[in-house]
């Protein structure tokens, strides 16, 4: 559900993100409040299976927006939002997977998220999906980020790089790693 | 390497559907906008914060922020002489100024890295003291829990000798210090 923004003698909606930051930074909330319409969804998705978890994906992006919010003064306008909004998420997950070690086993699939996910439009979807959301929990968190940042958020590997502080030939390389490893473990999975 | 974006087409019809999955909750959304005026982003979906919930956090009330470690050896194996690092903190309100030393005579550049500057290495360079062989630098910090590392010729070393270092599945070394702001 979006909110509709209060009329303010401009359309939000066509404004670019820079735009939107511009107008943020004078401490414009409708401004704010469209970038989290625009990728809030990506965020907890991007979240939800990087942590295995939606209530602590709701959690980290909460807080990567919060933390956006408090740093908007320092968006460089020429860069991209989403780059540079990604960055402070992934650091909130990162950050999340460390206290994560301290607590028992995960609940990897996360019932809501496939609720709300779209009705799989062939027979085998659900299953597929979720085989593949219990791989990703099973691979190196690295390779799962830079999966999930390349093929699910389809992320350059440039947007990557400055996003995650990785050097882009590590980051083919764990995506590559990743690939394969989830081939092995959908395979496994379609056997068991 | 296969890196042209295009994946074999089982995995690519999965991580379609992973893709389709960008449900945004409306109380979620309504806690976003609701926290950004607040100091901390303490979640009215989860109201109970993790360092809140944390035992020592009682003798914090009011007065001084916790010191992560006392003396820290920095082990890389680039220079000769270990580096050690302390930091030491003072509670300014709700804002604590929190000091790094590292004692890394060899290096030529440090600066630190951490949850505070997003792990960005230029944005906090640590100055060589006068003694030419410790690097300083003081860094206001809210009340929480936060991850770092120094960023040393553009090495990343964690503190080795930290109470608690754990292991982020990135392979990035990295230290924590918990904050504890005295509020009033």
């Amino acid at each position: 559900m979006v909110t509709p923004l209060a009329p303010r003698g401009y359309h939000a909606a066509e404004m670019t993100d820079a735009e939107l930051a511009r107008l943020a930074k004078g401490g414009d909330r409708s401004a704010f409040a469209m970038l989290v319409d625009r990728h809030a969804g990506a965020c907890l998705r991007y979240a939800t299976r990087m942590l295995g978890s939606r209530e602590d994906a709701e959690e980290a992006a909460q807080d990567a927006f919060w933390r956006a919010h408090r740093a908007i003064d320092r968006f460089d306008e020429t860069a991209s939002f989403r780059t540079w909004l990604m960055q402070i998420l992934i650091n909130r997950c990162r950050t999340a997977m460390l206290h994560r070690k301290r607590r028992t086993a995960r609940v990897v699939l996360d019932e809501q998220a496939i609720a709300n996910a779209g009705t799989p439009s062939r027979a085998g979807d659900v299953e597929l999906r979720d085989a593949l959301v219990r791989a990703l929990a099973q691979i190196d968190a690295g390779q799962r980020e830079a999966f999930l940042l390349k093929h699910v958020e389809l992320l350059s590997y440039e947007e990557m790089s400055a996003a995650t502080g990785v050097g882009i030939s590590a980051l083919k390389m764990r995506v590559q790693r990743a690939c394969n490893h989830l081939q092995i473990l959908l395979a496994e999975d379609r056997h068991a | 390497m296969r890196d042209d974006g295009h994946l074999p087409p089982g995995l690519e019809r999965a991580t379609e559907l992973l893709r389709d999955e960008s449900h945004v909750r409306p109380e979620w959304r309504a806690a976003v906008m609701a926290s950004l005026d607040r100091d901390d982003p303490a979640s009215s979906i989860r109201p109970v914060r993790r360092w809140s919930m944390r035992p020592t956090a009682a003798i914090a009330a009011g007065v001084l922020c916790a010191i992560a470690g006392g003396a820290l050896t920095f082990a890389a194996t680039r220079w000769s002489q270990p580096a050690r690092a302390t930091l030491a903190a003072v509670d300014t309100g709700r804002i604590s100024r929190v000091r790094f030393t590292l004692v890394a005579a060899k290096a030529a550049r440090v600066s630190i890295v951490g949850d505070f500057n997003q792990w960005n290495p230029t944005t906090l360079p640590m100055r060589r003291s006068t003694d030419g062989q410790t690097w300083e630098i003081e860094v206001p910090l809210a009340s929480g829990r936060y991850t770092y590392a120094f960023f040393v010729d553009g090495r990343v070393a964690r503190d080795s000798a930290a109470a608690e270092s754990p292991n982020d599945g990135f392979g990035t070394p990295s230290s924590v210090i918990l904050v504890r702001g005295g509020g009033t």
